[in-house]
């Protein structure tokens, strides 16, 4: 196993820095430079050489690539280029706020696809199933930004009762109740497509479930469907339902970018976006450097624990 | 016959019934019933002035504190005209100076020096005096290539300064400087000390009517109200400034209140809020630049000045100014606004909408073996405003068989290849400072530059007209030396100006009194608002 584990500590160290050498090179190949970006059109030349040299950009590719490396091995992310501050506070302002808004929009879509999906299969009615159905398209078939800008038109402009945007005067926890109802509208907005989807895959787990004999069993003893879905269907169903849960979180970060732009939440994808429109190299390469580390670790851990349940694994890894 | 469950099986769905009621309950709680309200402000006021009080406003672009100095972006403006004073300032709809940290100032009979009275009643936000030596290292400071500024060039060529007294300076030139009201309106006076925490973003420290209290980059900057400001307290208790970059997220905020004041909307969104009467659209004139097209001349279809006048004549700019700039605009032919002392009727209107000389002059030009290919014309992808003329000005050229493919691109990308000079052929962007004195157009805005513009338009004839205007005392430049720079920009024709556009912004009408400065800062010294 310690071999094993070695093994695939090497890939990920090798596959982590090679994504740190494209990364750098990617960024700089991309027209546009963040020193025209900084001085804008009017700067004279000699402004423009200041700034260039400032910021370290008039140096040979690998040396910048190595001083760079140097400041992350000591953790130091270096300032913004655009924003003056230090990229590491930046994304953990960023952070937070996205992970707020995603975790939230989790909790809503899992509540309502387990709402939704036992209560297609309680009920079972005709006309419930045929609603949830069409919901369910819309939700899919409309882009998330849509709804988003329908959300707030409708509770936000034409009835006023929840914020249009930003996020809540005091923080997420000195008043929860006005934070909720920050939250609630591009929660909302990037919990639909999520909801969809897990309300799909929990309705078909759920109907799979009351198909097998112990069902048949539970109703020949006389226990109510209902009791019956949200018991024993319900237990066997949730399982797999966790793993598309999961698959889920990733596509609600990506989500979250447009929604932070239509509900003006300064969260990372905001931050993302407008570094690479700046050109804001210290920023953009951080970034997506983390994404590669996060995806890089959730692999190694994954890759373990299947090797640590399998022996087969670990030793077809090393031979 | 009825049969009784086990008992261990009931236990999961009763505690998942809970679960499922306690969440439900709590979001309902939360939802319906919250103690307080994030929309409580939506309540109609009374209209009675209220005291102090923040003012909510919202902006498209963060500080970048590299540029502070820079007029460029919508908070950077409200940052400076908030916290920093000028020496001089200038009236939106002329070019006399009027006294502000400077109370008096004379200016040498041939030009070469300017003596300037200073206040003696001022202090920085750190209680630190102002005196002469901070006008000093004020207009150091904007000489120093390290910052992007306008008019380094006339920062650069003053020479020396006499501070032997606190409150009054005495500046010599290198030559006569036409513009240098120009300067002095537009140099906010800097604090010595807090220089490093200011490139940092950390600290901005002026004389101005409130002091900067707080930034958190992307999202919010906050300022307060300066109690010893020299020219009274300021009504209002302070100014949060959120960071919108999305132009329908600032009108939503403003629609539900959120937002007193909005200062990034489309000209659609003004014309749409300007009809409504909860709102206020204020439109500044005196503060406006320029859309243009420019044209590259070393191009071969365009190196031939008949071509880039035929376009001239071909754009529709009455359609530009009522479609895109729903009417908040002029069209033009040169820069110049009409209090501008460059400003001539008869030559503004040279490029008028005429679609048979424009033919004409397309036609000789081909008759004498230019050939004109499909021309790419680029512009910024991120703003709609260029998309829309961009399609209104291929539809005008086609009219006159000149095709043109529409190139849009990253706003970092333009910038690039307009310093580098790197169009192909044709582009769409805006310019400003043609509504100060025209030497700093001609000197100092890149497109304009006479040694190296994005045109790559060489004329020693140009570049004599604009060094003429110049160099001449303040106040005293000839008309006739204005006119023949408007002469030689006409006979070039190498940027083709479009139209004046008219900043805008949006308020509440709970809000009064705004103000703005010929720099485009808006201006809140005088603000209040009712309840």
């Amino acid at each position: 196993m310690i071999r094993y584990l070695l093994s695939r500590l090497g890939s990920a160290l090798l596959v982590t820095v090679l994504a740190s050498i494209g990364i750098f090179a990617l960024i700089r190949l991309v027209p546009g430079d963040p020193v025209s970006v900084l001085a804008g059109p009017d700067a004279t030349p000699e402004s423009r050489a200041a700034i260039r040299a400032e910021l370290g950009l008039d140096q040979p590719f690998w040396s910048q690539y190595v001083h760079w490396l140097g400041d992350l091995a000591r953790f130091d992310l270096g300032p913004s280029y655009k924003l003056g501050g230090d990229v590491g506070d930046l994304i953990a302002d960023g952070a937070l706020n996205t992970v707020v808004l995603t975790l939230f929009a989790l909790v809503l879509a899992s509540a309502g696809a387990l709402v939704t999906s036992t209560a297609a299969l309680v009920w079972d009615k005709r006309w419930l199933n045929s609603l949830l159905s069409a919901l369910n398209t819309a939700a899919v078939a409309v882009p998330t930004f849509a709804t988003a800008l329908v959300l707030v038109l409708v509770f936000a402009v034409r009835f006023p009762v929840l914020p249009a945007g930003g996020t809540p005067p005091g923080g997420f926890f000195s008043h929860p109740d006005i934070a909720f109802q920050y939250l609630l509208l591009p929660g909302l907005a990037l919990a639909l497509p999520a909801w969809a989807a897990l309300t799909r895959f929990l309705t078909e787990g759920l109907r799979t479930q009351l198909q097998q004999p112990y069902v048949t069993t539970a109703r020949a003893l006389g226990i109510p469907r209902r009791r019956i879905v949200l018991t024993q269907a319900l237990r066997n169903a949730l399982p797999s339902s966790i793993t598309v849960l999961g698959i889920q979180f990733g596509t609600l970060l990506g989500g979250a970018i447009l929604v932070e732009a239509v509900f003006a939440w300064p969260g990372l994808g905001r931050l993302i976006e407008q570094g690479i429109s700046s050109r804001d190299y210290p920023v953009v390469q951080v970034l997506l450097l983390l994404s590669v580390v996060v995806f890089v670790l959730t692999q190694l851990a994954s890759d373990l624990i299947h090797a640590w349940l399998d022996p087969r694994v670990r030793l077809n890894g090393v031979s | 016959m009825s049969s009784s469950a086990p008992a261990h099986p009931r236990r999961r769905p009763r505690r998942l019934r809970r679960l499922a009621a306690a969440l439900l309950a709590a979001t309902t709680l939360l939802a319906a019933t919250a103690c307080s309200s994030a929309v409580d402000e939506l309540k109609a006021g009374s209209g009675e002035r209220q005291e102090g009080g923040t003012l909510r406003v919202g902006a498209l672009n963060d500080i970048i504190p590299a540029r502070i100095f820079t007029n460029s972006s919508d908070s950077i403006n409200l940052l400076i005209g908030s916290v920093y004073d000028s020496l001089i300032d200038y009236p939106l709809d002329e070019l006399e100076p009027q006294p502000s940290l400077a109370t008096s100032w004379e200016l040498s009979q041939d030009g070469t020096q300017l003596t300037l009275q200073l206040r003696d009643d001022v202090k920085f936000h750190s209680g630190r005096p102002f005196t002469s030596k901070d006008v000093e290292f004020s207009i150091k400071t904007w000489a120093d290539p390290v910052w992007t500024v306008q008019l380094q060039r006339t920062a650069a060529a003053i020479t020396g300064f006499d501070t032997s007294d606190e409150h009054a300076i005495t500046l010599t030139f290198a030559h006569p400087l036409s513009n240098i009201f120009d300067l002095l309106d537009m140099l906010p006076i800097i604090d010595k000390d807090t220089i490093d925490q200011l490139r940092e973003g950390k600290a901005f420290v002026g004389t101005g009517p409130f002091e900067f209290a707080s930034w958190s980059p992307g999202a919010k900057i906050s300022f307060t109200r300066n109690d010893d400001y020299w020219r009274g307290k300021p009504a209002l208790d302070g100014i949060d400034v959120s960071v919108i970059p999305d132009p329908q997220a600032q009108v939503a905020q403003l629609r539900s209140h959120q937002l007193d004041l909005i200062l990034g909307a489309s000209y659609r969104d003004f014309e749409s809020l300007g009809k409504d009467d909860q709102f206020h659209v204020n439109q500044w004139d005196g503060a406006e630049s320029q859309v243009y097209v420019g044209t590259n001349v070393t191009n071969p279809a365009l190196s031939d000045v008949r071509v880039r006048q035929a376009i001239a004549y071909a754009l529709d700019r009455k359609r530009v100014v009522e479609e895109v700039f729903r009417g908040a605009g002029v069209p033009i032919s040169l820069p110049w606004p009409s209090y501008s002392p460059a400003y001539d009727e008869k030559a503004n209107a040279t490029y008028d909408y005429d679609l048979d000389k424009a033919k004409t002059l397309v036609d000789e030009a081909k008759a004498d073996g230019v050939a004109i290919p499909k021309l790419p014309l680029t512009y910024p992808s991120e703003n709609p405003i260029y998309g829309a003329i961009a399609q209104i000005v291929q539809a005008d050229l086609a009219k006159v068989g000149i095709e043109v493919e529409l190139d849009p691109q990253e706003q970092a990308q333009v910038i690039q290849q307009l310093i580098g000079a790197k169009f192909p052929a044709l582009w769409i962007l805006s310019h400003a400072y043609a509504h100060y004195t025209p030497s700093t157009l001609a000197v100092s805005a890149y497109p304009f530059n006479a040694d190296h513009n994005a045109s790559l338009y060489v004329d020693a004839d140009y570049k004599a007209a604009a060094e003429k205007v110049w160099k001449q005392k303040a106040g005293a430049v000839d008309p006739a030396d204005y006119a023949a720079l408007d002469e030689q920009l006409l006979k070039g024709s190498f940027l083709l100006e479009i139209a004046i556009t008219l900043p805008q912004d949006a308020s509440s009408t709970q809000v009064h009194d705004i103000g703005e400065t010929k720099r485009g800062e808006p201006l809140f010294y005088d603000t209040y608002l009712t309840k």
